[in-house]
């Protein structure tokens, strides 16, 4: 067997190695990006913003009573008139149909502009990966039906997923992801130009195994009052982190952006973004609500930076979690960094448990311990879930909040 | 229809209820009025099962069935309702769906069928109506920025709408106006009936001018002192308290 590229692997970067390179016609690309990785490995709690999220020493194996659960099979908006876009295995499945002010493609990576050059996994994701699927929106183009990019994993081997989405002057898209399935190892990069007057929303829901370990990043550009709006549930995974950076290069963008975690067992769930504000009359406003019992934990890592020019920013953060048990866990890190003189920005987070006091009086009007928690973390979550526009989006959020609930 | 004999309960390591006995037959109005501290509160958390609250001797029987050993919810199902002194603010939960829930959940433990969507809309309008809240406020997170009186009238609200048998009011008066006053005594006439009791905490005698107690009980020091007829009541805002306080 060959000399390990990495130094000192842990179990799982060794699982990682060994699967790269079992795979057929292994291209010089693969390899060197292969090679740029074995240089840092996985990020571990050294790395600055890995800390609470240690991707090198993997994930906490569930005990026999959490484990499973959430498989790929269960299509969601499998009813609802979406476009659909079904990743499985690296695989790309594109709808036959022509979308009117939609262009869907298969490209090569070294195509896109390199959003992720720093990133510590993108070395990883390129290795895995060398295509990039990419959506068009044509500008002034008003998709009616939302676009479902399905991620469905498919077992041991890494996987990995590029995507990019270009929005149009003036064009209006939603986009859906959704993380379904057990996956040893998956890496899922997007990245999203939002021109001037353009609006996306995305949603991303993740509901996977037990034992999944995943990465989501996502980048945005945001340019002349462009807007980026959307919501992002997760039950977590052994180690699932969603990333967001925005970026607002010109002035009078704006971002709402609302994140809800629920873990239970030990899963883990980590939502770590960054607004970069680098235009003036920007706005933009983050909610997250983190829920964990048993032994779960929630990362919620959230930071603000307000660059020089950027005056008039109006940015307000807010991170709440509830811990429904004394050993499970919230790390919460807000933060703000300002170099403009005249904004407008906040940040809060608070942690506790269930109101006491708000339990006995649902209790004295007849319901018992189990609906009045369950009515109350729903309520607790509600923030989030309650301005979702589209309807199946909505019901789906609220189908897995409730199934969730009711395994306590 | 409520027999509670040597009460004792305590809250961390204060003894709060030292022995208080009281029957409040069904068909009939008591008020139990005491000063500050006379463990007034401390009796109604505690018949209604606060986990906090912890009954160190003596029994309370509903309908000859031991209370005490009952979840805060089985209570309720029996038909045991407190209305708070400080009712909750519920942020997030829809204050029609909460109380639907919660009356129905009543109504399944007792093995009784739920009520339907419209038949409840069209009782709590009629009720919404009877306690003068506006019908907005019942679109409203529950109680939340209601002034303290209009959360009083949703306590009346509940209370009328799921009709308990017995029913605990704790210092229900306090924070009133006249014409919340006049509403409580309406709604309490109105539900009046031999099958149904009430309990009516105050400090004060000006409720009773609205609601005719049949018996008025003194509560001072964790006991009840006196008991009498609705004269006590007006006894007691001319005397006061002290002649109790000192004789606990």
């Amino acid at each position: 067997m060959s000399q390990s590229l990495l130094i000192n692997p842990t179990a799982l970067e060794s699982g990682i190695e060994a699967a790269f390179l079992a795979r057929a016609g292994i291209s010089e690309a693969s390899r060197d990006a292969f090679a740029r990785f074995a240089q840092t490995g996985l990020p571990n709690r050294r790395v600055e913003g890995w800390r609470w999220s240690d991707f090198s020493a993997g994930g906490r194996a569930p005990d026999a009573a959490n484990d499973g659960v959430a498989t790929a099979d269960h299509v969601l908006f499998a009813e609802a008139d979406f476009v659909r876009i079904e990743i499985k295995g690296g695989a790309i499945e594109t709808p036959a149909e022509e979308i009117n002010g939609l262009a869907l493609s298969v490209e090569p990576a070294a195509s896109l502009p390199q959003a992720f050059d720093s990133h510590p996994l993108a070395a990883l994701n390129a290795a895995f990966t060398d295509h990039v699927l990419v959506l068009r929106v044509a500008p002034g183009a008003k998709l009616e039906k939302p676009i479902h990019i399905r991620h469905a994993f498919a077992g041991d081997e890494p996987q990995a997923t590029r995507v990019h989405i270009d929005i149009g002057e003036g064009a209006t898209a939603t986009i859906i992801e959704t993380y379904q399935g057990y996956g040893a190892f998956y890496s899922a990069l997007g990245s999203a130009n939002i021109d001037a007057k353009a609006t996306l929303t995305r949603y991303v829901l993740n509901d996977t195994h037990s034992r999944s370990i995943i990465h989501g990043a996502f980048q945005a550009d945001l340019h002349q009052e462009a807007h980026l709006g959307g919501v992002s549930l997760s039950t977590g995974a052994a180690l699932a982190r969603h990333e967001t950076t925005l970026d607002c290069v010109r002035g009078a963008a704006s971002c709402d952006i609302k994140s809800a975690a629920l873990v239970d067992g030990v899963r883990h769930s980590d939502f770590t973004s960054l607004v970069r504000f680098a235009g003036p009359d920007c706005e933009t406003r983050q909610t997250h609500k983190g829920v964990a019992r048993d032994k779960g934990r929630n990362v919620f890592q959230g930071k603000f930076l307000v660059e020089r020019p950027a005056q008039k920013t109006d940015a307000q953060m807010r991170a709440d979690a509830l811990l429904l048990s004394d050993m499970a866990d919230a790390n919460h890190k807000p933060e703000l960094e300002i170099y403009a003189d005249d904004v407008e920005c906040a940040h809060g987070s608070a942690c506790g448990a269930l109101d006491e006091d708000a339990l006995f009086y649902m209790r004295q009007r007849g319901l018992d311990l189990g609906e009045a928690r369950a009515l109350l973390i729903a309520a607790f979550v509600g923030d989030v879930i309650d301005d979702i526009e589209d309807e199946a989006v909505q019901v789906a959020f609220r189908q897995i909040i409730d199934a969730w609930l009711g395994q306590s | 229809m409520l027999k509670i004999e040597n009460l004792h309960a305590s809250v961390g390591d204060a003894e709060i209820l030292k022995g208080l006995s009281l029957d409040v037959p069904a068909g009939e109005v008591h008020a139990v009025m005491g000063p500050n501290g006379s463990g007034k509160s401390t009796l109604s958390h505690t018949l209604a099962g606060r986990d906090d609250y912890e009954v160190t001797e003596g029994s309370a029987t509903f309908d000859g069935e031991d209370l005490l050993e009952l979840s805060p919810d089985e209570r309720s199902a029996k038909g045991l309702f407190l209305s708070f002194q400080h009712p909750m603010e519920i942020p997030g939960v829809a204050t029609l769906n909460f109380i639907r829930t919660a009356l129905n959940a009543q109504r399944r433990a007792r093995g009784e069928e739920e009520m339907s969507a419209a038949e409840f809309l069209k009782s709590s309008r009629a009720r919404a109506k009877l306690v003068g809240l506006d019908e907005t406020k019942l679109k409203r997170p529950f109680n939340v920025g209601f002034s303290g009186g209009e959360k009083k009238r949703m306590e009346m609200l509940q209370m009328a709408m799921f009709e308990p048998r017995l029913c605990l009011m704790d210092e229900t008066d306090s924070g009133l106006d006249i014409d919340a006053l006049k509403m409580v005594g309406d709604v309490v006439n109105e539900l009046r009936g031999p099958s149904r009791a009430f309990l009516v905490i105050t400090h004060y005698q000006r409720l009773l001018n609205y609601i005719k107690p049949d018996r008025v009980h003194v509560l001072a020091d964790g006991r009840i002192v006196k008991s009498g007829g609705p004269e006590l009541a007006a006894e007691l805002e001319q005397s006061g308290y002290d002649q109790f306080i000192e004789a606990a």
